[in-house]
């Protein structure tokens, strides 16, 4: 590892740079257009040159000019004032149709989503069949009740685009009301209208703003539509459908008077349409709480391994599978923010080593990195990881994909979702032997069976053709293991794989992978953050921390005797560890997250034993086991005294 | 025993009705059948079982989120039973619950102010100062502070998220407070100062917990009892030493093992002894009979067609189970009545 490249900060890429000003432009932009609007249709009386009704017969149809900048229509009114006080009836029509909408479809939506059974039911059919007619359909029924007119015209909008709202409204309240935020609500005691305007309300604002903004753009398209088939906006009024109207009606005398309402309806509703795009993705920015960039430069820094560590790698074991190096993983733009650094270990085939760590520690991302498995945003900067001799991180995306699946295999936490629902399980592995082994129909049915058998699930045949749904969680992650074994892979990664089972199902589970080991003969890379699962499961244990290895050793001396503080603190904080009434032994603060890891030694805001020395980066020591904890023999002395 | 008991569940049932295709109403699935529970002010009862056991179903009807499909249920002088899921005021406010996620059982759009003061607003007359007042000495029951209550729930650990539920939960000052997995979703190294919160605030403030959870030696340290469910039933109920240490039903041994120990040669020795018994292969769910005879190693004639009572155990408590037929039976075989 090269110190120097990793203190290196380098700047933004011009890329990023230019995406933020263009989202700023945008917003800049749709922001002055929507205020410019708003302004001409307040003080339309003041700025409109003309009156916007005045007829001059024998100035009609005239081209721009320096006394007509947009030119007059067929009545010789100024085309320019007209479109101006055209403003004031757009923003008149947009408000008043999508406050009718909100008013009508929000509460009902809300209700009807939150109480279900009968009236969802009833509602439901209702706006189904309002749907199922073109909306301006809807809207000439309602115009031909109510008469035409601007008002009622935009009442029948109101009316045809609550539907929208309605439905978007009941939708988000059906997932929202399974929160345990509204359990909470409902064992508090609230009433069920504040439930709804309190609580709920404010979580499903985002969607409602974007389908406000939406809605505003095509109520303005529907008022200039019905405006220009007579139904909106009444001549002599002026609106940029009224306007559109009489453009096509003089169409061959001057067909300039048709640009300037067009115009005014494209800018105004791609505005519209774009600030809705700004609003829902500065509000979704706003949940996600990622690491925060600002501290990553200075965990940079503190990042350059300490004098020594680097100079003395682990000596490769035996027959090693796998040799990971000098590993290190960021996340994010530029430098990034550190994620997992320095992370060095080997596992031998016929091993398991179990990478056990709390939240935070970075050992799901270790397997996903082995695999190239990470998601958007991580990636690897420094180290590497040889599988069988090939070094992962040199492959191309496509020998990787080759590798997975063939010499590499992984087990999840969650089998339930990790098996796709719509095909049966069978066919699943079958599809695995059928690509990487090439194997016939027929031949990787056969295989799929003896597999199934093979983990121990009763009467194959028949459950091969079961649904994922149709298993039981430990018989579903059964089938995920027998999936992960079918290519005979030299190395299996299991994620958790037992932490999503009761504790009866994960013994059998733990037993399972101890029997297919000594069948098969795969090196087992083990992540898990139960300290007792890796005690029954694993030969060797690598303990992490904030991204980094704390200490690794054979599972009979960890547990005889942990070295590093963080091992013994997870250790006595097991439940079954201690014996008594509370208070259980505990260790004191939280995981730091990624980008706000200490300087120095990562855990030293929450070691008992910390002393100045530990503000330094501390490297991993030892020879047979190996601890990164620079008073780890003095520790181990006042142990045994 | 003389105190009367805060909360008593006699013969409980709850019931699910599926739905088939057509939005009829389907068969019905028994979570609970015919569960007996007390708890008495200030004390904790641990209720713990694996998923499908039911647990959840009685803290969801001790909570009045679900109704109960039979059976009594008494809190002090009220009924709840017969309230279904409409508590008045005076009940709600003495049953409050932490649930098991923190990260979504916080409302995601309000201040920490306004979820820890919630309470207040829905069933007191607390000004606003007041309030913040109140809020700020429940955030210091849980070691947060003053500077935390303009915050929103996404700048906080899961652990710290814990305590800002459970400080909600103390502001009404309840007699119960359900805890639904309160800590199976946080980290080894913060489990443990949540578990030593609860109990420091039970001592303090007095107030019963029914503690549901999957983890026995985690329930062990901080009840006074244990019950054990199994697919509905209630197996065996005792003092919590007793009861961790003395198993008496075949099933809650079972559980006690299955729990991986820390002591890798201790492990061992126990995986070769239970590859050495017979593998027990049949469905988990029998029609008649104890609910725990398909995987029961001490399996009678006699299980296969009668439910066991609840049979009472040196050291206390009981346990349904026929290994006990030689003491008396203090309740009789649950689920044998049907729900009302």
């Amino acid at each position: 590892m090269n110190p120097s490249s990793a203190s290196h900060i380098r700047p933004v890429p011009r890329r990023f740079r230019w995406r933020l000003n263009a989202t700023s432009v945008i917003t800049v932009t749709t922001v002055s257009v929507l205020v410019l609007l708003a302004l001409l249709a307040i003080f339309a009386d003041w700025l409109a040159p003309y009156n916007p009704l005045q007829q001059n017969l024998i100035k009609a149809l005239q081209g721009p000019s320096a006394q007509h900048w947009l030119g007059t229509d067929d009545l010789g009114r100024d085309v320019l004032s007209r479109l101006i006080y055209g403003c004031r009836i757009a923003i008149i029509a947009a408000a008043e149709a999508t406050a009718i909408a909100i008013i009508l479809g929000v509460p009902l939506g809300l209700f009807i989503g939150y109480k279900g059974g009968w009236w969802d039911w009833v509602v439901m059919r209702m706006v189904e069949a309002i749907v199922s007619i073109p909306g301006i359909m809807v809207a000439i029924v309602i115009i031909a009740l109510l008469g035409p007119g601007l008002h009622r015209a935009m009442i029948a909008l109101g009316i045809l685009f609550s539907t929208s709202f309605l439905r978007l409204a009941r939708g988000v309240v059906l997932a929202e009301r399974e929160e345990v935020y509204v359990r909470s609500a409902r064992v508090v005691g609230a009433p069920d209208s504040r439930i709804l305007l309190r609580h709920i309300l404010p979580n499903i604002a985002p969607p409602l703003i974007v389908q406000v903004t939406l809605t505003v753009g095509a109520v303005l398209l529907a008022e200039a539509g019905l405006s220009f088939i007579g139904l909106g906006v009444q001549p002599p009024n002026a609106s940029w459908g009224t306007m559109l109207n009489t453009a096509a009606a003089y169409m061959d005398l001057n067909w300039f008077l048709a640009i300037p309402p067009g115009l005014a309806i494209i800018v105004t509703v791609l505005s519209v349409n774009l600030l809705g795009d700004v609003i829902r993705d500065s509000i979704g920015r706003g949940i996600a709480v990622g690491p925060r960039s600002e501290t990553a430069t200075a965990s940079t820094d503190t990042d350059v391994p300490a004098a020594g560590a680097a100079a003395n790698p682990l000596p490769p074991r035996e027959d090693e599978v796998l040799r990971v190096e000098g590993l290190r993983v960021v996340v994010g733009e530029g430098a990034g923010v550190p994620v997992i650094t320095d992370l060095s270990f080997g596992i031998s085939r016929g091993e398991t080593m179990g990478l056990v760590g709390e939240s935070g520690s970075g050992k799901t991302m270790t397997g996903l990195a082995i695999l190239g498995l990470m998601s958007a945003g991580l990636r690897t900067t420094q180290g590497s990881i040889v599988l069988n001799g090939k070094d992962l991180r040199t492959l191309s995306r496509r020998q990787i994909e080759q590798v997975r699946g063939n010499e590499v295999a992984m087990v999840f936490q969650d089998p339930t979702t990790s098996l796709n629902p719509a095909f049966t399980v069978g066919s699943q592995i079958a599809e695995v032997l059928r690509t990487r082994q090439g194997l016939s129909q027929k031949q990787a049915w056969a295989r799929v069976v003896e597999l199934i058998d093979r983990v121990g699930i009763p009467r194959p045949e028949e459950r091969a053709r079961a649904y994922p749904h149709e298993l039981s969680g430990g018989m579903a992650q059964r089938i995920a293991i027998a999936r992960a074994l079918s290519c005979n892979p030299s190395l299996l990664i299991a994620d958790e794989p037992t932490t999503a089972l009761d504790v009866t199902v994960q013994q059998e589970i733990l037993d399972l992978f101890r029997d297919l080991q000594d069948e098969f003969g795969m090196a087992i890379l083990f992540v898990t953050h139960d300290l007792a699962v890796a005690a029954d499961i694993c030969d060797r244990i690598s303990v992490m921390y904030a991204g980094e290895m704390v200490e690794t050793a054979e599972v009979g001396a960890l547990f005889a005797s942990p070295r590093h503080p963080y091992t013994r603190g997870l250790l006595s904080a097991m439940p079954h560890a201690s014996d008594r009434n509370p208070p259980l032994p505990t260790i004191r603060g939280n995981v730091p997250r990624p980008g706000s890891w200490p300087t120095g030694c990562r855990f030293s805001n929450r070691c008992d034993f910390r002393i100045a020395a530990c503000e330094a980066r501390v490297p991993l020591t030892g020879t047979d086991r190996l601890v990164r904890c620079i008073r780890a023999d003095e520790l181990q002395l006042e142990r045994a005294s | 025993m003389t105190d009367r008991p805060l909360l008593e569940i006699n013969d409980l049932w709850v019931t699910y009705w599926g739905r088939s295709l057509l939005g009829l109403s389907g068969r019905p699935f028994h979570a609970v059948k015919g569960a007996n529970l007390s708890i008495r002010p200030g004390e904790t009862l641990g209720l713990v079982g694996e998923s499908g056991s039911g647990k959840s179903s009685i803290a969801n009807t001790v909570l009045g989120l679900v109704p109960a499909a039979g059976g009594s249920m008494r809190f002090g002088d009220e009924d709840l039973a017969g309230m279904g899921t409409r508590y008045p005021s005076n009940v709600r406010k003495q049953i409050q619950a932490v649930f098991q996620d923190p990260y979504s059982s916080l409302n995601p759009s309000m201040t920490v102010e306004e979820i820890v003061t919630e309470p207040l607003r829905v069933h007191t007359t607390m000004g606003r100062s007041e309030r913040r007042q109140r809020a700020v000495e429940l955030l210091e029951l849980v070691s947060l502070s003053r500077e935390h209550l303009e915050r929103h729930p996404h700048q906080f650990s899961g652990g710290q998220r814990q305590r800002i539920a459970i400080a909600s939960a103390l502001a009404l000052q309840p007699r119960l407070i359900v805890l639904d997995e309160p800590v199976s979703a946080l980290d080894v190294s913060t489990q443990n100062q949540i578990i030593n919160l609860l109990y420091e605030r039970r001592d303090a403030l007095g107030i019963a917990y029914l503690l549901i959870a999957h983890d026995l030696a985690l329930v062990h340290h901080i009840s006074d009892r244990i019950a054990v469910m199994y697919l509905g039933h209630i197996v065996e109920e005792g003092p919590s030493d007793r009861v961790y240490r003395r198993p008496a039903h075949p099933y809650t041994k079972a559980l006690l093992d299955a729990v991986p120990l820390l002591d890798p040669q201790a492990q061992r020795a126990r995986r070769a002894a239970r590859k050495a018994a017979p593998a027990i292969d049949a469905p988990r769910v029998s029609t008649t009979g104890c609910p725990y005879q398909n995987r029961c190693p001490h399996v009678m004639p006699r299980c296969q067609t009668e439910m066991p009572p609840a049979y009472a155990v040196d050291g206390g408590g009981t346990a349904s189970c026929f290994l006990h037929a030689d003491r008396p039976a203090v309740l009789p075989a649950s689920g044998t009545g049907k729900a009302a």
